[in-house]
């Protein structure tokens, strides 16, 4: 079929194996910066998580390393809102994020309490303060935690925004072109792809469920899993929800849009894999998902679910991006793996931008060293 | 969970006689609509309430209604109606919700005759109200007893337009014009042979003749609409016709002045169960685009898994009722009854043979002679329920957006209540025209449950175990990638 993207360059100062959110950030801070960059999407752009995901930008579900990147990424995803050119969804209504057993309380509280201590604003409410700042909450709440920095964007609208906002900064969007071989060379690397060959003094490689692969072809091991997140949405329905909504099981987000319609989630896994390539509805585990929304919000009984889908979203085995240069290459550098990669993805490519043009990073990486598996490995092999 | 030998999908012409048929021979049915009332379009009842002192149907279709209806009440068979099968988790147990109940239902064999609806033409003008399709004119006068207003023209491509305007003009309207856009009458000797093979309906479409003629109704072909026009609601109608080269040409534009006016462009076969349930499906332009494959006993690629009806390929209601019996009897053979003698079932698959070759007469007689395309404008709505127009689907192609699924999430079309039935088909030929490539050849978005939209309160209904949480949330929950 036609497209209008680019065609491959034969050469290029950086190339960004990977077209989708984290590809794109990239892409957007290294083009801003006056670099040369052309991304190299296997498929679509934003055709696989970025555009599947629930858009949730909450700071309080993050675990501790990765708390401060997130701070960064909601600063930015506010950023994009007004200089993008055309909206990313972005809104910030703050999150609740409920426990809905008394064992479960204790482990938001803990979990509330480690984030106070990284400086995020986590405030406790227990039960009553709970139902009298959300009173549509269900009675199965037994406390939650307030943080006035969670928000959300749309997948839907930033795609759109970030791809042509790219563009527009001068990077290159090269579609259909997978990549078959990546080749060392003198002053960097030959990336084989199914639509021609390009040459690169830099690597970037936010390939999702991908990485690996690629990770593969330069001796790294970047172990990856892929989740197959479901998400349904409903029919417009009347202001119902003030805020994102999650839970300390990791199990429900929740969040009314715009135009009245209400995003449920939770990471309830769908049938299929990355290696089948399917990805549909489990029907039981829907049904599931669908009964843990309600008892947290039980108005939702009376909405219809109008559309469901499932998304890949590919994860560490340590769920901590991998974010930095990979080990033996001077000038690769991988953005990819991170428990919510659709939040940290700005932040991610701000990072990458400040490694690759001043060789340090603004914020502590070395923990998402994308070392720390090939470590193992050969350390395993020696003993 | 509740559970069936037979169920069947849609309690229409095909759906009541393979009830009628599979019932004899003591299989348990349970049949499926989402209508409050049996019947599916052509045999629709007036709600209970209503009383009318004019008959509209003919005697004889009401006759057939009523023998069909009566499977209803023999024991063994269930009628779930207002209920949508929303999710098929695989192909034996169907999941339900309706004001009736909720659930799983479990079923050795599972018949689709969800019918089909009309083919969605955009052209300017054509969400105002007072524009009516042919199958939403049938639906108001055999479900409402009404017609949509006073002065109609009825125009578009196909059959049902003479039916249409046989309705409007025994039901007290005008109808100045009957705007066929294929040539027909040129077409009409090449294909009388064929259509011979159904002599009832022809007899049918000639007193359709008689009646226009008496009414003063003017038939003219070779031409289509291009526009609606008016304030609030439909108050001209912009015709043109079109060329021996399949173009519409605009300089011979006429408006004709209406309070109604009447499209058709022919049906489209509902195959979202078939998309669900996994069946293979094929590309038959004639038969109203994508259809299931099925073999000589009427069965999808699936195992156990029927297809009859207009849903399977648009044949119309005569063809339904042989392809239901048909189904019937084979499904109760396949459950160890009967299941039929062989001289009823030759005689049924004779008679199909025979309605295939007078298909293939009407398939000619009708060959769209324009792309339809040609009439959508810029600012013409292509979904009308998220309110896209052409313009805004160009607007991100020339940003690059190059597939359904990129422009579906950019501009939202397709996302609405009515789940994309009446614009993706538009959009996948739009691409295809951009593309110079066949429609069927464009990449359809993946049908995923639910078909309908359906009420969260019910599938809490459903038993399933108390949800499992995670020991940590945050660690991978699927497979390695490699």
């Amino acid at each position: 079929m036609a497209t209008d993207w680019d065609t491959m360059p034969t050469n290029t100062e950086i190339a960004i194996i990977g077209g989708g959110v984290a590809g794109l950030c990239a892409a957007w801070f290294l083009a801003r910066a006056e670099h040369q960059v052309t991304i190299v999407e296997r498929a679509e752009p934003w055709g696989e998580a970025s555009g599947a995901n629930a858009g949730t930008l909450s700071l309080q579900v993050k675990i501790r390393p990765v708390l401060a990147l997130a701070h960064r990424a909601l600063l930015l995803w506010e950023e994009f809102e007004a200089t993008m050119g055309t909206s990313v969804g972005f809104a910030r209504p703050g999150g609740l994020r409920v426990a809905t057993s008394d064992a479960l309380a204790d482990a938001l509280r803990r979990s509330a309490d480690r984030q106070r201590e990284e400086g995020c604003d986590t405030q406790w409410l227990d039960r009553d303060a709970a139902h009298e700042l959300a009173p549509w909450l269900g009675p199965s709440v037994q406390a939650a935690t307030l943080c006035h920095d969670d928000g959300f964007s749309s997948p839907l609208l930033a795609g759109p925004a970030l791809i042509d906002a790219v563009r527009r900064a001068g990077a290159k969007l090269v579609s259909n072109a997978a990549v078959d071989a990546v080749e060392r060379q003198a002053d960097g690397f030959r990336l084989v792809t199914t639509d021609g060959a390009i040459a690169c003094k830099i690597l970037v490689i936010a390939a999702g469920p991908g990485t690996t692969r690629i990770g593969q072809m330069l001796g790294v091991n970047l172990p990856l899993y892929a989740d197959v997140d479901m998400l349904s949405v409903t029919e417009p329905a009347p202001p119902l929800l003030d805020r994102v909504v999650t839970h300390i099981g990791g199990v429900l987000s929740l969040k009314q849009h715009p135009n009245g319609t209400i995003l449920i989630g939770g990471g309830w896994q769908g049938r299929g894999g990355y290696r089948s390539g399917r990805k549909d509805i489990d029907h039981d585990r829907f049904v599931q998902n669908l009964r843990v929304a309600t008892e947290t919000v039980p108005e939702l009984r009376r909405l219809r679910i109008v559309r469901a889908w499932a998304g890949f979203e590919a994860v560490a085995p340590d769920a901590l991006p991998y974010l930095g240069r990979l080990p033996g290459d001077k000038n690769a550098y991988v953005a990819a793996g991170a428990r919510g990669g659709y939040h940290l993805a700005p932040v991610q490519g701000l990072l990458l931008s400040e490694l690759i043009r001043d060789g340090a990073a603004s914020l502590p990486i070395s923990a998402f060293d994308p070392g720390r598996y090939t470590a193992i490995v050969q350390h395993a092999r020696t003993t | 969970m509740k559970s069936t030998s037979l169920a069947i999908l849609g309690a229409g012409p095909a759906g009541l006689a393979a009830a009628s048929e599979a019932a004899r021979y003591g299989i348990g049915v349970t049949i499926i609509d989402d209508n409050a009332l049996p019947g599916g379009q052509y045999f629709r009842q007036m709600p209970r309430t209503f009383r009318h002192t004019t008959a509209t149907s003919s005697d004889k279709d009401r006759k057939r209604a009523a023998a069909l209806f009566e499977v209803l009440q023999q024991p063994g068979v269930e009628f779930l109606s207002e209920t949508v099968v929303w999710d098929i988790p695989d192909e034996h147990r169907l999941a339900y919700s309706g004001p009736h109940g909720a659930g799983l239902l479990q079923a050795e064999m599972v018949l689709v005759s969800a019918g089909a609806y009309d083919r969605p033409v955009p052209f300017p003008g054509w969400t105002l109200p007072g524009v009516v399709t042919c199958g939403g004119l049938q639906n108001l006068l055999k479900g409402q007893r009404m017609i949509p207003g006073r002065r109609a023209v009825v125009a578009g491509n196909g059959p049902l337009l003479l039916v249409a305007t046989a309705t409007l003009l025994r039901g007290g309207a005008i109808v100045p014009e009957v705007v066929e856009a294929a040539p027909v009458l040129r077409r009409l000797p090449s294909q009388l042979w064929r259509l011979a093979a159904a002599p009832k309906i022809m007899r049918q479409a000639i007193e359709y003749g008689a009646l226009m003629v008496r009414h003063g109704t003017r038939f003219t072909t070779g031409e289509t609409v291009i526009e609606a026009l008016g304030e609030d609601a439909v108050q001209e109608v912009v015709l043109a016709p079109i060329d021996e080269r399949g173009q519409v040409n605009r300089a011979r534009r006429r408006t004709v002045p209406v309070d109604t006016l009447v499209v058709g462009f022919g049906l489209r076969p509902s195959i979202e169960l078939f998309q669900l349930l996994g069946c293979a499906l094929r590309f038959d332009r004639m038969s109203g685009g994508w259809l299931p494959v099925r073999n000589v006993d009427l069965e999808t690629s699936r195992p156990n898994v029927f297809a009859a009806g207009d849903g399977a390929g648009i044949g119309g209601v005569e063809r339904a009722l042989a392809e239901g019996r048909l189904v019937g009897m084979l499904a109760a053979r396949r459950l160890g009854r009967a299941g039929g003698d062989g001289g009823t079932e030759r005689k049924l698959r004779a008679s199909l043979t025979r309605m295939d070759r007078f298909r293939t007469g009407l398939e000619r007689l009708y060959r769209p002679p324009c792309s339809y395309l040609d009439l959508v404008t810029p600012k013409t709505t292509i979904c009308r329920c998220e309110e896209v127009s052409f313009d805004d689907i160009e607007t991100w192609r020339s940003r690059g957006l190059a597939t359904g699924t990129a422009l579906k999430a950019a501009t939202r079309i397709g996302m609405g209540r009515c789940q994309g039935r009446n614009c993706l088909a538009t959009l996948a030929e739009l691409l295809a025209r951009e593309g110079s490539v066949p429609v069927e050849s464009v990449p359809m978005p993946r049908v995923r449950p639910p078909l309908r939209p359906v009420l969260i309160g019910d599938l809490l209904q459903e038993d399933s175990p108390p949800p499992h949480l995670p020991d940590d949330p945050h660690l991978p929950r699927g497979e390695p990638v490699s």
